[in-house]
């Protein structure tokens, strides 16, 4: 917990200290110029809380791991109006806990997940975004209890994220975003908080 | 724009949330019925109860005839007799327990319209003057008046509610009323998971005289009940555990998952225990979901026919072939002819098993053809899985089924029993 809040802070800090020298008129989210596209890259990284309804039975004495690693890459389509397509990936951890049977043995039990998303997104303003989309998830369930099993299914799901980006030169960004991902086979529900590295890796 | 975009993504969270229903049993709470002086019902006037009524007041709710049955369950030396009510309007049922108190007799339980979560409390006597009487020493009476109140969800009950015997029960030797599922979907709202024990043991009191069961095999080569063919939340609790749930061994499921409305998920050899020492249901479907050998359902069905047999009692199993690929492991099995099986393939496929039951869905209709084939080749036709007061009603009278499964076997048994 205690090493989570410092990577945070540290992640405020690295976009503070950049945002105080990068440039206004750089790299934006919103059209430039008539019949100019571009496709954008957005890599990110950060830190994922649990915060799905529902939990695990209570006979269990589920010990949950609220947090977790949280990675995406996404690639959109930069048009010259306001709305943009692309599609999503990256990997998420739901529900983490450790549990005691009746007997006092400990299970431990992961839902991980890898989306595949068709998104959209609109630049409110020069640096503010927003996103949704939707697809499938690729849910896998890795237990350890009376020995171990790995488990797939397949999930349709979405995402919602709001994202701050900074411009650092005329092609690449840096930004934050404040994303909630929702898988509906699991109902399980996480909200992230990454830092971005957005690349406009081709103009034309 | 910007507004309409974020109004939407607001609404998608929002309208996300999804309401669960629970299943509702009300609070059996009567102090005269749970009070010292009042004793359990003979036998003899246990069966003398039985009958089709006339529904005097309170037909808005039940109709205008109901047909009551007793049902029992089992609970190690204990044996807990159940009196069930069965109504023509929405699949509605009463279940009731009865005792003596003095010389009236006292049904207590609760009502409920299984179309949807309506339900109450039902309060019951028979008087001395009643019938009660005559009931209680071993007399046929002139007449049986049933009298008293029905409410609404754990509210006092106060509504009349008074039915007046009207003739014996039609005679059932033969006809079996299947539950789907062991008792009832999870959609159904009941008070026990579907393919479930509980489940199982609630089954003869909705009115069944057997029940269809999902039988799925673990990692490790248990059968168990289990009806989908991976670990989701409409059948369990949460737990992180996704995907087939062949993919788990038995002693995970044991420990680690709950089912949706209470109980665990049972082994094959526990369920057929409960039917076989617990229940006084007469038939099994086994509805294989395996997807490999047949041998361990073979070897369990085999034994406990053996042991239904050796405890004198009359419990029938059937292997369901439900598909091709059960075919076909289905005829790896030594001498398959033999073995008692129910086919849901068409009518050649039955033959060439020799299952003793073809089983059609009702979407074919009645097709009193193939019916009346297969029926004179010795074989039951049963056909499935049949929901709806009113088409029970026209498969029972214009059909020519050995049987019915269906979600609502309380609406199947009253058109049984109250047809003359």
């Amino acid at each position: 917990m205690q090493n989570n809040k410092r990577f945070l802070l540290g992640m405020v800090l690295a976009l503070s200290a950049i945002t105080a020298h990068s440039q206004d008129d750089q790299f934006t989210s919103q059209p430039t110029r008539h019949k100019e596209y571009a496709l954008v890259v957005y890599m990110g990284g950060g830190v994922g809380y649990y915060l799905a309804a529902g939990g695990t039975p209570n006979y269990l004495q589920p010990n949950i791991s609220k947090y977790s690693p949280a990675y995406s890459l996404r690639v959109m389509w930069h048009p010259d109006h306001l709305i943009k397509l692309g599609v999503e990936t990256g990997s998420i951890t739901f529900l983490n806990y450790t549990a005691k049977d009746a007997s006092g043995q400990t299970a431990k039990i992961r839902t991980t997940a890898v989306p595949v998303l068709i998104e959209w997104t609109m630049a409110l303003t020069k640096r503010f975004n927003l996103f949704a989309g939707s697809g499938v998830y690729f849910l896998k369930t890795d237990l350890d209890y009376a020995g171990k099993s790995v488990s797939k299914k397949l999930s349709i799901g979405w995402m919602a994220a709001a994202s701050f980006i900074q411009p650092v030169s005329k092609n690449v960004g840096l930004g934050t975003e404040l994303k909630w991902m929702d898988a509906a086979e699991s109902t399980d529900g996480s909200i992230s908080l990454q830092l971005q590295l957005v690349w406009k890796f081709l103009r034309w | 724009m910007k507004y309409f975009f974020l109004t939407a993504v607001v609404a998608v969270f929002f309208s996300s949330c999804k309401r669960d229903f629970e299943p509702p049993v009300p609070v059996n709470d009567w102090s005269l019925f749970l009070s010292a002086p009042a004793t359990s019902l003979p036998s003899f006037t246990r069966n003398k109860i039985e009958g089709i009524y006339t529904v005097r007041d309170g037909s808005i709710l039940f109709g205008n005839q109901a047909a009551m049955k007793w049902s029992y369950t089992k609970t190690g030396a204990d044996t807990v007799f159940q009196l069930s009510l069965f109504s023509p309007l929405d699949a509605i049922y009463i279940i009731l327990e009865g005792r003596r108190l003095n010389n009236d007799i006292l049904l207590n339980g609760y009502w409920r319209r299984n179309v949807n979560v309506e339900t109450g409390k039902v309060r019951l006597t028979i008087t001395a003057a009643n019938g009660a009487t005559a009931l209680l020493n071993n007399v046929t009476a002139d007449s049986i008046i049933l009298s008293g109140v029905y409410g609404n969800t754990d509210e006092i009950p106060e509504v009349a509610l008074s039915l007046k015997y009207l003739r014996p029960l039609r005679n059932n030797t033969g006809f079996e009323i299947l539950a789907h599922r062991g008792g009832g979907r999870n959609a159904d709202l009941l008070p026990a998971s579907e393919n479930s024990l509980e489940m199982i043991r609630l089954a003869a009191g909705f009115g069944a005289t057997g029940v269809e069961i999902d039988v799925h095999q673990t990692r490790d080569g248990e059968l168990i009940l289990y009806h989908d063919a991976t670990l989701n939340e409409r059948l369990i609790v949460k737990n992180g555990m996704v995907g087939p749930i062949e993919n788990y061994s038995y002693a995970q499921l044991d420990a680690l998952v709950q089912l949706k409305r209470g109980g665990k998920i049972p082994t094959l050899r526990q369920a057929l225990q409960t039917i076989l020492f617990q229940t006084p249901l007469r038939f099994v479907w086994l509805d294989t979901k395996l997807t490999g050998s047949l041998e361990n359902l073979r070897a369990l069905q085999k034994e406990f026919i053996q042991i239904a047999n050796a405890n004198g009692r009359q419990l029938q199993i059937f292997i369901g072939v439900p598909t091709k690929e059960v075919l076909n492991q289905f005829t790896q099995l030594p001498a398959y002819r033999n073995i008692p099986s129910l086919s849901e393939l068409d009518v050649p496929t039955t033959e060439s098993i020799n299952a003793n039951i073809w089983a059609p869905t009702w979407t074919q209709g009645l097709q009193t053809e193939e019916v009346n084939r297969m029926q004179a080749q010795g074989r039951s036709v049963i056909t499935w899985t049949l929901d709806g007061p009113d088409r029970i009603d026209k498969f029972l009278n214009e059909g020519s089924f050995n049987g019915i499964l269906s979600n609502q076997p309380s609406a199947v048994a009253y058109y049984f029993y109250a047809k003359q």
